[in-house]
């Protein structure tokens, strides 16, 4: 931890402190909030922070679901509420359901009985938790956790198996939450994010992807130079991976761009000396800061917190949206004029090539008055071709389905 | 602790003398005088240490009440204390001490330690999330007006890693700070008029 004080104290963030005070203090310079790092001078009376989330339950009568926009032919409907602060959901046997969260630290279990959907604390007490699936197994996990749940479609409180020790986790929990899933590989990929808004990190732990075998071992960094991607998936006809990727803060409203980018393997995104493959940082440089970085596939749009990515493999979608990658992009707060608060729809080629991004769901922010009343998060395809789409702030999930 | 366990136990049997039916029969009222003894009848805490709730703004008191009920955010004298109370009930207690209003700031004053923890404060940045009057806004904690020996005890937690359950964006903004630099802004922040 002191490499770490010494690494941002390095990094010209003496104007986190004001020189008067600096003079009487006899601790050297302190680093900025993670999320005020490399914050520059220009920006010292702004009133950006983060936005407040809801931690208390909401019910689907007081969801302002005719505010939501999609395209013609579909329809929203709330699918299961009161889940507060609900984010990525995972998809079990028999009609259950697993739904992580963030400060709350709780997973839910939603059973759907095809009619109506009844949901439960599975497990709370930990430490921004989220789930995967696999072979009747639940994965959970959380910052300094990663538990195994045996046989949960039929046993109501398995008892965890603890592999927190097989993980390795780093500790520093800044940008350390998490979105898990099993590839088509078998493997449980892992993100570890930068724990800092810009920083060169601490140890060679952070900012990067990994995949372990689903009992831990056999872990391997197959990425690096990731600020904090918390959502990807793998594209159905190539089996590659694509991730979003969320860039810095405090670099002016326009820049960078958040990202979709694809898994190449070895291959470097960046961070934290380039960002969005072109722009090279101006708080941590080095020469040629962007040589070598692996390209998006497309800009998500600056500071608009992109977030869940899911192929579309259904055949309930019109065929435009057949293995469209979608991305639920949670809103922009460090950004005068807020951006995202929907999800999007990036088309492309099987390769990434001519990515367009375009609308898909929206109406959750009211762009004349800058209100906004849901962030989505997360997005999961149904059985039958229908989508999940979790909205964190409000604690429910909607299900979005399409019938000409 | 030994103090904070007396009051415990006393709050719980003056409450359920107090209230005979079910804990969920109690309204906000019979609620708060649970928290009364401790954080004061009109949120503003007298006993050492303890943090005044009034004009906090709700959002903050209401996820802080969640945070605490879920044992997520842990503090030792209030463990368990918030167990059965509903989603709701948090909200309207939160809401009960929002309104509330905060009491006039210590009168006694030391300028030379009032503007030292003002200048820090400022060259910290602590007002780009609690606004530069630290009235505070959402879920972000008013710091004007908040006891001093709480504000000093919560950005000492913060400090050394201590703080389970809250933003981790707060405990990179003190992390390494000196224990006079604390004191500083807790004195001046503390002496900062709510209104």
């Amino acid at each position: 931890m002191k490499n770490y004080i010494r690494v941002l104290s390095g990094m010209g963030l003496a104007f986190a402190i004001g020189a008067s005070v600096q003079a009487q203090t006899a601790a050297p310079a302190k680093p900025a909030p993670a999320w005020k790092q490399g914050m520059p001078a220009s920006m010292a009376t702004s009133t950006l922070a983060p936005l407040p989330g809801k931690l208390v339950a909401t019910k689907a009568a007081d969801v302002p679901i005719d505010r939501i926009k999609l395209p013609p032919g579909f329809k929203v409907e709330v699918w299961a509420d009161q889940i507060p602060g609900g984010r990525a959901i995972t998809e079990g046997d028999n009609g259950k359901y697993y739904v992580g969260t963030r400060a709350l630290g709780r997973i839910y279990e939603v059973t759907d009985n095809g009619k109506e959907r009844t949901s439960r604390v599975f497990v709370d007490k930990l430490k921004q938790p989220t789930a995967a699936y696999k072979d009747g197994s639940l994965y959970v996990v959380a910052i300094d956790k990663v538990l195994r749940f045996d046989n949960v479609a039929n046993n109501p409180n398995p008892t965890p198996v603890d592999m927190t020790a097989e993980f390795k986790l780093p500790p520093l929990p800044h940008h350390n939450w998490k979105y898990v899933a099993f590839g088509p590989d078998g493997k449980l990929y892992v993100p570890f994010g930068a724990p800092c808004n810009i920083c060169v990190e601490p140890t060679t732990e952070y900012s990067q992807l990994r995949r372990y075998n689903p009992d831990g071992s056999g872990m391997e960094v197959v990425a690096t130079g990731i600020r904090n991607t918390v959502g990807f998936d793998w594209h159905p006809v190539t089996k590659e991976l694509w991730f979003s990727n969320h860039g810095r803060d405090w670099l002016g409203d326009n820049t960078p761009n958040d990202t979709m980018n694809i898994l190449k393997a070895n291959a470097n995104y960046g961070f934290p000396f380039c960002h969005q493959g072109n722009i090279a940082d101006p708080d941590v440089t080095k020469p040629n800061a962007c040589a070598g970085v692996e390209q998006p596939v497309a800009l998500m749009g600056p500071h608009a917190a992109a977030m869940g990515v899911e192929f579309y493999t259904g055949d309930m979608f019109p065929a435009e949206y057949k293995n469209v990658a979608f991305n639920a992009r949670k809103g922009s707060w460090n950004r005068t004029s807020k951006i995202g608060f929907d999800v999007v729809a990036v088309k492309a080629d099987n390769d990434g090539k001519n990515a367009k991004v375009e609308p898909f769901m929206s109406g959750f922010m009211n762009p004349a008055d800058q209100t906004f009343w849901g962030r989505p998060a997360y997005l999961h395809q149904m059985k039958d071709g229908s989508m999940l789409v979790s909205d964190e702030q409000n604690g429910v999930i909607y299900r979005v389905s399409y019938s000409k | 602790m030994r103090l904070l366990s007396f009051i415990k136990v006393a709050v719980w049997l003056g409450v359920s003398m107090l209230v005979t039916p079910a804990a969920h029969a109690q309204t906000t009222p019979q609620r708060v005088a649970l928290c009364a003894s401790c954080h004061g009848a009109d949120g503003n805490a007298t006993l050492n240490g303890m943090p005044s709730l009034a004009a906090q703004p709700a959002l903050f008191l209401e996820t802080q009440l969640v945070l605490i009920r879920e044992g997520i955010r842990e503090i030792p004298s209030m463990a368990g204390m918030l167990n059965g109370f509903t989603d709701a009930e948090l909200t309207a207690i939160a809401a009960y001490y929002a309104d509330k209003p905060l009491a006039a700031v210590p009168k006694d004053l030391d300028p030379v330690l009032f503007a030292r923890g003002g200048e820090l404060a400022q060259g910290m940045r602590c007002g780009i999330c609690h606004l530069p009057t630290y009235l505070g806004r959402d879920q972000i904690p008013r710091l004007a007006g908040q006891r001093e020996d709480f504000l000093l005890h919560s950005l000492l937690q913060f400090r050394n890693g201590e703080a389970s359950g809250r933003d981790s964006n707060m405990t990179a903004a003190v992390y390494g700070v000196s224990d006079d630099d604390l004191k500083a802004m807790s004195y001046f922040l503390s002496r900062v008029p709510a209104q």
